[in-house]
């Protein structure tokens, strides 16, 4: 009974670590041709396992008038490590982006 | 107004992070919409200048920002006025009668300083035109590639900066126009952009490869080819030691008979596993230019092979466990690298441009190279990977290959050049690691030369012993745009002091 017990423990640690491990990972979209400016990001905090998620302004981007070229999403250690110890309650994301810096015809000099 | 305040002051953080500028001001130039180019550049050399006499009044200094991609941090300046330059972008046909006679145009394209090489490659593909070199990446600008001499692996090439005819440059003392002796854009042409004609070779080499030292570049003209086609191979292979003597002696027909196709490449890449470069798999890459034609089986540029991010990721396991690094760095090598189409699959083609992208931001990366003379390679890159191990490198050892590159200040200064670079993840490890190898080479009597934008801790006793003559000649060509000591001190920083270029 008792090594069922310890193995059971085993998977949940495993699975744990897994969590923690891919939660670190990049996740990275871009459009096809982009011509990116600076990075920048912000931290969004989803709260009660998504039920509440921190409702930052949204993109508040200085120069997102051509749009934005792609976007990054990521866990910190430390945010991965926030996010079990309170059992998911509280679960900070990194949203990272960069805007477009546009791309102007073929003009004649 | 093609210059406009972005954000409050505060800290800019270059692409990898290896260097911050704090109480910085940031003003970005901005493309306009006149219908002509040159009046177009005309109108932002002027808003430039403008804007220097401000930043001089305010006694800041100024430091031009491209895509920020350079760790030396030469694109570094605290309490400083940063401009960059990235949506500055606009590329624009030449005509014929906008050069003088003799000149052909029909492959210059007159460029804005921030538009990516992407852009530039793009652009001139839309007119049947190509580069002929880049880099590994294509996100950089134009400008700021071809500041610190960025190279690819073309191996009858030199560097991004041979594609440059004529540079505008300006500094608080004017806006000059400047191109070789022979002269390139007709005098029409170069009055409507506001600029004075400086007309000399000297001084055409010196801004070719400025280092940001001399002066803000608002435009550029670059040459091309006609655009080709290339087809990749990319494959895993076990190099033996003696292809080194072939690569030495510049028959890469050879090499690629051995590990590719028989047929001349134009572009040789390896990348080793410094822990037993000849008994581990290397990741070749090779390009075979073909004429262009309409109907080639186009592929997108992770099957053309673009990039090997996943080096990067692996970043914080190779620096926690020593003893593990040469397995992990195999394993990094062979799930990073684009799965590239090896000699007995359907061969894929692409352009130059699409065979390059422009990179994204992921782990800390450092990226440290020494160029030799191709010559040297046999008696020195086993002696680079055992002395690079031992200390605790823990990135890969890329091999590539040009020419001589244009530029008073190219890095590439041999006749045949192969550059061994050090590109993976950041630690003091591999700092320590790469300032190992420079002392090695030191104390075999090698002699090399470091990139401007990489992490090579160069100095300006270094600098003047490693381009000696050219050197003298670059700053006397400084010292005929830039005659006022005091105006030169504007585009000083940290980084650019220390090499002695602005002083
Ligand atoms: C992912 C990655 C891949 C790379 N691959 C290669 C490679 O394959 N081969 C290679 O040789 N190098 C490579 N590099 C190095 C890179 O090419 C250089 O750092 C290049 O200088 C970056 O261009 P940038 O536009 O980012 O310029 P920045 O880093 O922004 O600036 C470089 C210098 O140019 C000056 N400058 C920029 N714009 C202007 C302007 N308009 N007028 C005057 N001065 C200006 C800056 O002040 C600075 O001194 C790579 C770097 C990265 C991050």
């Amino acid at each position: 009974m008792m090594w069922i017990g310890w193995g059971l423990a085993a998977l949940l640690l495993a699975l744990l670590v897994g969590q923690y491990l891919a939660g670190q990972g990049d996740i990275f979209v871009s459009i096809a041709n982009p011509r990116p400016l600076d990075e920048e990001s912000m931290v969004v905090t989803l709260k009660y396992w998504g039920f509440a998620a921190e409702a930052r302004q949204p993109f508040v981007t200085p120069e997102a008038d051509h749009g934005l070229c792609d976007l990054r999403v990521y866990t910190t250690r430390r945010q991965m490590l926030v996010a079990i110890a309170t059992l998911g309650l509280i679960r900070p994301v990194t949203v990272a982006w960069r805007a477009h810096a546009g791309i102007q015809p073929l003009g004649e000099a | 107004m093609p210059i406009i305040p972005i954000g409050e002051s505060g800290r800019w953080t270059n692409y990898h992070g290896t260097g911050v500028c704090e109480d910085a001001v940031r003003f970005g130039l901005r493309s306009g919409d006149a219908p002509r180019g040159r009046d177009e550049i005309g109108l932002a050399a002027a808003a430039v200048r403008e804007w220097l006499e401000k930043a001089r009044v305010a006694g800041k200094r100024v430091r031009p920002l491209g895509a920020g991609w350079s760790p030396s941090n030469v694109n570094i300046c605290s309490d400083a006025w940063l401009l960059h330059t990235r949506r500055f972008n606009r590329c624009f046909r030449i005509a014929a009668d906008d050069v003088r006679p003799g000149v052909d145009a029909s492959g210059l394209m007159l460029v804005e300083a921030g538009a990516l090489v992407d852009e530039v490659s793009d652009k001139l593909e839309q007119q049947g035109r190509s580069l002929w070199t880049s880099g590994a990446g294509n996100g950089q600008t134009f400008a700021g590639a071809a500041a610190t001499g960025t190279h690819g692996s073309m191996v009858t090439r030199g560097g991004i900066q041979d594609h440059i005819r004529a540079v505008q440059l300006v500094t608080p003392a004017g806006v000059h126009w400047i191109e070789p002796a022979a002269g390139v854009m007709s005098d029409a042409f170069v009055a409507a952009t506001g600029s004075t004609p400086v007309r000399d070779d000297d001084v055409f080499a010196a801004a070719q490869l400025p280092v940001g030292a001399l002066g803000i570049v608002p435009a550029l003209v670059v040459d091309s080819v006609p655009k080709f086609l290339v087809r990749p191979i990319q494959n895993l292979r076990k190099v033996e030691c003696a292809a080194l003597d072939w690569l030495a002696a510049g028959d890469f027909r050879r090499f690629s008979k051995a590990y590719a196709l028989d047929r001349d490449p134009d572009f040789v890449q390896m990348i080793v596993n410094p822990y037993k470069p000849f008994k581990r798999p290397a990741m070749l890459r090779f390009l075979y230019a073909e004429p262009w034609r309409a109907n080639y089986d186009q592929a997108t540029p992770g099957q053309l092979g673009a990039g090997y991010d996943a080096l990067s990721l692996l970043g914080r396991l190779l620096d926690d466990y020593p003893w593990a690094r040469g397995a992990l760095l195999q394993f990094a090598m062979k799930m990073g690298y684009a799965a590239g189409p090896d000699v007995d699959d359907p061969p894929v083609h692409g352009t130059w441009g699409e065979g390059l992208d422009t990179h994204r931001p992921l782990a800390d990366l450092f990226n440290a190279s020494v160029t030799i003379d191709r010559a040297d390679l046999p008696h020195v890159f086993e002696l680079i990977c055992g002395v690079y191990t031992r200390h605790g490198g823990s990135t890969a050892v890329t091999l590539r290959f040009m020419e001589r590159a244009q530029g008073l200040l190219a890095p590439a200064r041999f006749t045949h050049n192969a550059v061994i670079d050090f590109d993976g993840p950041r630690s003091a490890r591999t700092a320590e690691a790469y300032a190992r190898v420079v002392e090695l080479l030191d104390r075999e009597g090698v002699a090399f030369t470091r990139h401007w934008a990489k992490s090579c801790h160069l100095d300006a006793a270094r600098v003047a012993a490693d381009y000696g003559e050219d050197l003298q000649r670059w700053r006397a060509a400084r010292d005929r745009l830039i005659p006022d000591p005091a105006h030169r001190a504007i585009f000083g920083s940290a980084v650019l002091d220390g090499l002695g270029l602005t002083g």
